[in-house]
């Protein structure tokens, strides 16, 4: 059996290949999924423990609310009190403070901005003197006093930085100029990711991020008779000013790779999500691929049986080359993933998410999981060929022209499409309107979906008559004919397409409504003539100095700004909170669902306002008191004045005043600040405002109501082109489906072609008959995919209108994916169509 | 019955394989073939009567010699112009009726003038239809037809071209006595009444005995070359 497995690969070669393609593009999507966040996770690893040698305990801060901390950079600060304190615990040998802050901005002596302001973040650190090593000098020595600054080695190569050099750094202090003295590693690497370090003596780092009498954290070396564990526990006996944590700097250097590993768990999963959806494709092409080819073997398979083959050892030789082709696909996956982890690398760098990768880590979790799934899924998507192939009666072989016998469930494959089709509808509508949970939702649409690959030979017919119509002559006869002349095949080949179709589509619906919302919050809450203020790196606050800076522009009317801060609500838990000056009315106009906008200018120090939503979730009434713990520890009873029913996205859950987020939060800078002008003097105050932000804070940027949505809906985009890069894989997954049911059906129709051919047929007509066809079931996937993404949008949409969510439909956009299917059978058909077409006439007529 | 040649081969060899193991299928076959001709090819199983076929239709190349159809030297010919000559000059029977399943008696019949972009003349699309009796199974698939009715549809593809000349390779092969009887008839019509040339290989003599003129190969030759009662009478 073994032999003769192996003897019918070599005879279907091509068919093999193609299999063998769907099932690697799948696990090669898997593996390089892992290999690629392993590899991340393991750099990092590698970086922190490298750059935490030297340091017995480290001192963080710690906000009162949890452990958290955000983005890698602490909450808040060290009080430098505090150091001297540490100092003077016996067994610590050396103690220093650390500044390590996002904001701040690197520019050359002629002020262009080095790093980027979208993208990779720039971050300022102290330097680390020995015996502490986390940052190393390759060339020159490490900044010492004022004036002085190294920066990281790959900073220096790719942009031609030299010692010597000049350059500008801005920080939430003023801009200063400081001579590069030095080229520097973090972690023994000479970049991490696409980050900017600059690196500076302490003095000069506490001058740049104003922040004169606090640290960040504070390294720790113990004497040599005292083991890190020790000091670590003597340390934590000490009083401190403001809750901190002390780790040991092994348990610290975890913690940063834990909290890494954490924030790329979410990346993690995203593309593993794409992975499986490009596997369960590759399914449909397997499945599709093993039908046919038992279909087209039935007459070798009734032979063996009359040699005396039992209806086992036929199965038996199905299932083992389904396991063949399983493994071996497997295998192959995972050597491309090797090749594509890279690749989705430069993905995410491509939007900015630049991260670290040092070495390929394969780890064993990957290959098992790679080959498991991988097989898995190919046995499963060729059980079912293989249970009809042991149908095949003796007889068969010795008739010709004979047919496989239907399946016994064959005719309940239509009701029981239409049953899953209607049940996920109703699972749908549960989930999306029932409140019955998104778990829900996922399984509607799973079966939606699956029920109507179901239906789908039913609705090829139909589809192809339409679609066929386009192509004229006897010869786009021929090809809308050939489509459904197995309309199962064509169905199941369409269906692979369909995935990944419906999925952009249903994604793009979903971005142009989340544009139009953003754009609809931003146009109805922004007063006309607002100028929005904010920090040129994504996420950083802006010094208060800002607002101050700009009431005092000629032309603005008011100002007001907003920050946002964290708190524990009594009976809650973690809650988000917002600040905002009581000027915010001026410039904003909120909805509320109760109470208006004058609340907000008397919130004072012991009102809040709340979202709905909120309210709704945690039963909290206008009138009731909420007890909430602050960041700094910061006990507070706040009554509830107002509820909003905002969809802008500037509230958190929790709204309080500026006044109240400085003293009892300790939040001193704002998020985004809105500066009003009248709206015909716009254009002119915001030049003033400019020239400000240049001279003074280099870091912000002035944006008008357009220019703000603007780029929001750039940020969407750049998720939605991330979407379909990812997708796409699916879809091409899905050509390569598309490529075999068109081989196997020429294979199968060989006399045909070459009747076509001997009878004057030119090979231009055969090739565009092959082309017709692909065309026709790629669109017939394109139509099915495009109509059940704006069932699945609309559905969503409709759902979410209570978060105000707004229905656009992008027409453009899916009248391009309707084009883009169609170039895709064009693609597809680019290698069937030359085989047809090349094919011998006269062997292909003897061909039985 | 002496009209110019519309068929013509001159020294015509075929070989297949190289060295040792090559196979002389034609050993120099010169053999030529007038208009409104009924001419049979017999011979036994691999004598070579499919592989003369081919070459005189255009689907094979000779190793060398010669062959002209309706005036054309084939040697000169590139894949395109050779397929255009097939579609515009040539009409073919096969044993196996090779007719497309998806498309209707009619547009099978058709299918010549289809590809070629022509519109059907209707009338003579009638006189066909009507010589090889299959009026009220135009619409029907192949499927619905009987082995002796599909090949009536190949021989109203095969005219309806008005080709120089049509081949057919055992037209018979997979017919029973009577659906071969009336195959054969109507080739003799379209002969005799449409003034058609037909070229037919055989190895059922009862068919040759239908034809004008019997080729006789053995082993790649000519090995007799008659006229029959048929073309006495
Ligand atoms: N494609 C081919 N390759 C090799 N030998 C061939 C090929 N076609 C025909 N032959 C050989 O050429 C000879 C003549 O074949 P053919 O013309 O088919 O004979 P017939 O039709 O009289 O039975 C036979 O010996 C056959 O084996
Ligand atoms: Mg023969």
């Amino acid at each position: 059996m073994l032999t003769l497995s192996l003897r019918s690969f070599g005879v279907r070669k091509l068919r093999v290949a193609l299999t063998l393609i769907a099932v690697a593009l799948g696990v090669a999507l898997i593996s390089g999924t892992y290999i690629l966040t392993d590899t991340i996770n393991r750099s990092f690893d590698t970086i922190f423990t490298t750059a935490a040698k030297g340091v017995d305990v480290s001192i963080t801060p710690r906000d009162a609310i949890d452990d958290a901390t955000q983005d890698g950079i602490a909450v808040t600060t060290i009080p430098a009190s505090f150091l001297a304190e540490v100092e003077r615990q016996p067994g610590v040998a050396k103690a220093v403070g650390t500044i390590d802050t996002a904001n701040v901005a690197l520019f050359t002596a002629d002020g262009d901005r080095i790093g980027g302001s979208g993208g990779a973040p720039t971050q300022l650190s102290s330097d680390t003197p020995p015996p502490f090593s986390a940052i190393t000098y390759e060339e020159g020595r490490a900044p010492t006093g004022m004036g002085e600054m190294a920066v990281l080695e790959q900073t220096a190569e790719s942009e031609g930085l030299k010692i010597g050099d000049r350059l500008k750094v801005v920080g939430a202090g003023p801009q200063t100029e400081l001579e590069l003295v030095g080229i520097a590693r973090f972690g023994g690497v000479s970049s991490i990711g696409g980050f900017t370090l600059i690196v500076t003596s302490l003095e000069q780092a506490q001058a740049l991020a104003d922040q004169p009498d606090a640290y960040s954290s504070i390294l720790v070396a113990a004497d040599p008779d005292v083991t890190p564990g020790e000091l670590r526990d003597r340390l934590r006996q000490l009083p401190s000013p403001t809750p901190v944590n002390v780790r040991t700097g092994q348990q610290q250097a975890d913690q940063n790779t834990a909290d890494i590993r954490e924030a790329l768990g979410f990346l993690t999963t995203a593309l593993l999500v794409f992975a499986g959806i490009a596997l369960f494709v590759g399914a449909f092409i397997i499945f599709n691929t093993f039908s046919i080819t038992v279909a087209q073997r039935m007459r070798e398979f009734a032979l063996l049986r009359t040699l005396g083959a039992s209806r086992r050892q036929v199965m038996g030789q199905v299932i083992f080359e389904g396991l063949i082709i399983g493994l071996v696909g497997s295998i192959l996956g995972l050597l491309l993933g090797l090749a594509l982890a890279p690749g989705l690398r430069g993905l995410f760098n491509a939007i900015g998410a630049d991260l670290p990768s040092e070495g390929t880590v394969v780890e064993p979790r990957t290959i098992i999981v790679s080959l498991v799934v991988g097989t898995l899924v190919t046995l499963a998507s060729g059980l079912a060929p293989a249970i009809r192939a042991t149908r095949v009666p003796p007889v068969a072989a010795l008739r010709e022209g004979a047919v496989l016998p239907r399946g016994r469930g064959a005719r309940f494959i239509t009701p029981s499409g239409a049953i899953l089709a209607l049940g996920g509808v109703a699972a749908l509508a549960a989930g999306l309107f029932g409140g019955a949970g998104i778990e829900l939702v996922g399984l509607g649409a799973g079966l939606v979906f699956i029920g109507t690959a179901l239906l789908s030979p039913k609705l090829v017919p139909p589809l192809a008559g339409a679609i066929g119509r386009m192509f004229p002559g006897v010869v786009g006869r021929l090809a809308r004919e050939n489509s459904v002349r197995q309309p199962g095949r064509t169905a199941v080949t369409a269906s692979a397409l369909v995935v990944g179709v419906t999925l952009v589509a249903f994604v793009s619906i979903f971005a142009q409504g989340l544009k139009a919302t953003i754009a609809e919050a931003v146009d109805t809450a922004a007063r006309p003539g607002t100028l929005i203020v904010q920090n040129t790196a994504m996420g950083v606050p802006l010094p208060a100095a800002v607002a101050g800076g700009l009431e005092r522009v000629d032309g603005v009317t008011s100002v007001a700004s907003v920050r946002f801060s964290v708190s524990r609500v009594e009976g809650v838990g973690r809650t988000a909170v917002t600040s905002v000056s009581p000027t915010l009315p001026d410039v904003f106009d909120t909805r509320w669902a109760q109470g208006d906008n004058e609340l907000l200018r008397d919130l004072g120090r012991d009102h809040a306002v709340v979202t709905d939503r909120w309210a709704d979730d945690h039963g909290v009434e206008v009138g009731d008191e909420l007890a909430l713990t602050t960041p700094t520890n910061e006990r507070l009873r706040l009554r509830v004045t107002g509820i909003t029913d905002d969809d802008s996205g500037l509230f958190a859950p929790v709204t309080v005043s500026n006044e109240l987020a400085q003293e009892a939060f300790g939040e001193r800078q704002d998020a985004i600040v809105f500066a009003g002008t009248s709206p015909d003097e716009e254009a002119a105050v915001k030049a003033r405002v400019d020239r400000l932000l240049e001279q003074q804070f280099p870091l912000a940027e002035a944006l008008t109501v357009q220019e703000f949505k603007d780029q929001q809906a750039g940020q969407v985009n750049q998720i939605l082109a991330l979407f379909y890069v990812l997708l796409s894989l699916s879809v091409i997954v899905s050509l390569f489906g598309i490529v075999n049911t068109l081989v196997l059906s020429i294979y199968e129709r060989t006399r045909e072609l070459g009747m076509l051919r001997a009878i004057g047929t030119s090979r231009r007509q055969v090739r565009r008959m092959i082309r017709y066809e692909a065309v026709i079931t790629a669109l017939i996937g394109a139509t099915m995919g495009i109509v059940l993404g704006l069932v699945f949008g609309v559905a969503v949409t409709v759902a979410l209108e209570d978060e105000g969510l707004v229905l656009s439909i992008p027409v453009g956009q899916l009248v391009v994916l309707l084009v883009l299917g169609g170039l895709a059978g064009v693609l597809a058909a680019i290698a069937p169509a030359r085989r047809a077409s090349r094919l011998d006439v006269l062997q292909s007529l003897a061909y039985e | 019955m002496t009209n110019a040649p519309i068929v013509s081969a001159t020294d015509l060899v075929r070989r297949y394989g190289e060295g040792e193991a090559a196979v002389t299928a034609l050993a120099g076959v010169t053999v030529a073939f007038a208009q409104g001709e009924y001419a049979a090819i017999m011979g036994p199983s691999g004598s070579g009567k499919s592989t003369l076929m081919h070459c005189l239709a255009g689907l094979d190349r000779p190793t060398s010699g010669s062959v002209v159809v309706d005036g054309v030297e084939l040697a000169h010919l590139d894949d395109r112009r050779l397929t255009a000559l097939r579609r515009d000059k040539i009409g073919f029977i096969f044993q196996a009726f090779n007719l497309l399943p998806v498309l209707t008696a009619e547009e099978n019949i058709l299918l010549p003038l289809s590809i070629a972009g022509r519109r059907p003349d209707r009338e003579w699309f009638e006189q066909l239809v009507a010589t090889v009796g299959l009026g009220d199974r135009l619409d029907h698939r192949p499927s619905e037809l009987s082995g002796g009715q599909q090949q009536r549809v190949a021989v109203a593809r095969a005219l309806v071209s008005r080709p120089a000349v049509v081949f057919a390779d055992e037209p018979t092969g997979n017919l029973d006595s009577k659906a071969s009887a009336d195959v054969l008839e109507l080739l003799r019509t379209s002969v005799d009444e449409l003034g058609q040339t037909v070229i037919m290989v055989t190895h059922d003599q009862d068919a040759a005995d239908v034809a004008d003129r019997i080729v006789t190969l053995t082993d790649g030759r000519i090995v007799e070359d008659r006229r029959t009662q048929a073309a006495v009478a």
